[in-house]
């Protein structure tokens, strides 16, 4: 199977090369720089035992470790294999959209192999789960690709912490991911970036919701060099729930990007994507979020919102909340605000003489946790309100 | 208490305070009244710092300290305590958050040890009791959600927390009804006493039913046209400003 899916990516990279800013997608990041990172061999055999407990499944450069798999708590409450072993295509299979772009290709093909984790019904996975994608690098040019599908049984309550640990030089990790969820199933994802080295990240996650599910995304990206990620939602029967919040801090040259597609497909579906960016120096965002709404999704209630801070005149941001809609009893609503820090609230806190740079990180922190008090993983949300702190103290 | 001497000030190149002279001893209360567009919150913001204004001459002192040029937080430190016409929303920050912030930022300036944490809502919680509110307006956020009374018997709240030397209210009394109004009167009488001041600006007599002012100053056109007692405010309650501006 694996071998079938990487000849199609490689003759779709082949055919259509690294993304150009003439693509909608990529009009405001340039993946030029990503093409130095041409080598695939990662080498170095690491331990992680000190990374990991048995709550932890611990991916090294890409592939799961071995060790992490044997102490894995859950791992007799799971069905677990590699890619190579599945017979179903469609289990394999992303979206069209993914379909499209170059590099979600590039990391397929480069794949050196990936797993197929699948919950068993009725089992109890009270613990979440926590990921760890330890990337240690041995060379300038080093490229690693991941691709790892997650099946979710009806009725199972999973929730998984996703952190990222950098080690030697910069690479580029591209992090493909595709989550089944079926019938009645909770996913709470929860993503933490706080890499401080010189990676690239981007990021390809593919959520297939059958009825009734309830899919919380909470992220928190912080010191990534350059970070996209694309997160693409089917929304397939009638009656789930899908909550994204993120959150986006950057300074210096820090390029952060969220491509967000909801696909309301079947009716009494909800949505709400809330993606907020503090940028400083000459950083740069995009929100690319976009809200399809099929013919017959009737009572879709959906919500985009995409609000950005900028701390510095020479950080940008760019906004494009966009919704298409065919069905005719909908309510969705669509905002973006992009501004500096309000100087009325400035002149309030300073009246009750907090000093003005006081002032200043109140206001940023208070934008900031709007979100992270959504986050549903309590532990991701107070290491999530400790990094805003280090980060707003510089 | 402060001094203000020939002060004039200007917006986006427009004059507004065409030079003003007021002198509120300690333990006075005075009341500028005057027209919309007079230049009354001008004035206010003004003496608080705000920055959106120019000082285009004149002084402001206090205690015999020269301020006109002192940052914000500064003349707040220094005792200086801007009752806001319209407060800002901040949502994300707690009033309890925010009120720690500004009495630790006094304390410390003021060469005194932080209150603890009981301390402050002992305190709090009996201000908030007074003004007829629940002790869960210190988590919500800072005048998010509050209804026009709630935000006046907030700044009301803040005034009692940090016992400035003078207080400046800038049309508190607008938007409330009666009983907010009592309330609202009642915090600054119990905030009042002989070494502190008391700035009213409002435009009408219905606070004063409650506040009982030293002096009364009538402004037009940025500049305080005439000073006297009680009986001026009946004066221009029967006859209206006009006859001030000739």
């Amino acid at each position: 199977m694996l071998k079938k899916i990487q000849k199609h990516s490689h003759a779709r990279f082949e055919q259509l090369g690294y993304p150009s800013k003439k693509l909608e997608n990529w009009k405001f990041s340039s993946s030029k720089h990503l093409k130095k990172y041409d080598s695939t061999n990662s080498g170095k055999d690491i331990s992680i035992d000190r990374y990991g407990d048995e709550y932890t499944l611990c991916f090294v450069n890409g592939q799961i470790a071995l060790e992490s798999l044997n102490k894995f708590i859950y791992k007799d409450d799971m069905n677990i294999l590699d890619i190579d072993e599945l017979n179903n295509e469609t289990t394999c299979s992303t979206s069209s959209n993914f379909e499209k772009e170059a590099l979600f290709h590039l990391g397929l093909s480069t794949i050196k192999s990936g797993k197929y984790f699948e919950f068993k019904e009725g089992s109890k996975f009270d613990t979440p789960i926590q990921i760890l994608n330890f990337y240690s690098k041995e060379t300038e040019a080093l490229r690693i690709s991941s691709f790892n599908i997650f099946k979710l049984n009806s009725g199972n309550n999973i929730s998984i912490v996703e952190k990222d640990l950098n080690e030697g030089s910069g690479s580029f990790n591209l992090s493909l991911n595709k989550f089944i969820c079926g019938d009645d199933a909770i996913l709470n994802h929860s993503i933490l970036y706080d890499d401080n080295t010189e990676s690239n990240y981007l990021g390809y996650n593919y959520y297939e919701l059958g009825r009734n599910v309830l899919l919380n995304i909470d992220s928190m990206n912080i010191n990534s060099t350059f970070n996209k990620n694309f997160i693409e939602v089917d929304l397939n029967k009638e009656g789930s729930e899908v909550k994204i919040n993120i959150l986006n801090l950057a300074r210096n040259q820090q390029h952060l990007d969220n491509n967000i597609l909801m696909n309301h497909n079947a009716e009494h579906c909800i949505s709400f994507q809330n993606v907020r960016n503090i940028l400083d120096d000459q950083a740069t965002c995009v929100f690319n979020g976009k809200v399809v709404v099929a013919d017959g999704a009737q009572k879709t209630d959906s919500n985009q919102s995409n609000k950005n801070l900028l701390l510095s005149r020479n950080a940008t941001a760019h906004s494009n909340p966009q919704l298409e809609i065919y069905a005719d009893d909908v309510k969705c609503g669509h905002g973006s605000t992009t501004g500096a820090l309000d100087k009325d609230s400035i002149f309030y806190l300073r009246a009750r003489g907090i000093k003005e740079s006081d002032a200043n990180n109140i206001l940023v922190k208070a934008f900031a946790k709007e979100i992270l008090q959504e986050f549903v993983n309590d532990d991701i949300r107070n290491l999530s309100e400790g990094n805003l702190s280090d980060w707003i103290d510089g | 208490m402060i001094k203000i001497e020939n002060l004039k000030a200007s917006i986006e190149d427009k004059e507004i305070l065409k030079g003003i002279d007021l002198e509120i001893p300690k333990g006075e209360i005075h009341v500028i009244m005057g027209r919309n567009g007079s230049g009354k919150s001008t004035l206010a913001n003004v003496i608080a710092g705000n920055e959106t204004y120019e000082v285009d001459g004149g002084s402001i002192a206090m205690n015999g300290n020269d301020i006109t040029e002192m940052s914000i937080e500064n003349r707040a430190l220094q005792g200086l305590f801007l009752c806001f016409q319209y407060p800002v929303a901040i949502p994300g920050v707690s009033m309890a958050y925010f009120l720690r912030a500004a009495l630790n930022a006094k304390n410390k300036h003021d060469g005194k040890e932080e209150m603890d944490a009981v301390k402050f809502l002992a305190t709090a919680k009996k201000i908030l009791s007074d003004l007829g509110l629940d002790d869960s307006f210190l988590k919500r956020s800072i005048n998010d959600g509050f209804s026009g009374g709630e935000k006046k018997k907030s700044e009301i709240l803040q005034l009692l927390m940090l016992n400035p030397q003078l207080a400046v209210l800038d049309e508190t009394d607008s938007g409330l009804d009666v009983d907010a109004l009592r309330t609202v009167a009642k915090g600054v009488n119990e905030f009042k006493n002989d070494n502190n001041s008391v700035l009213i600006i409002t435009h009408y007599q219905r606070l004063l039913e409650y506040i009982k002012p030293d002096v009364v100053h009538i402004m037009i056109d940025g500049k305080i046209v005439k000073s006297g007692d009680m009986t001026l405010v009946h004066e221009v309650e029967k006859n209206g400003y006009s006859w001030l501006m000739k």
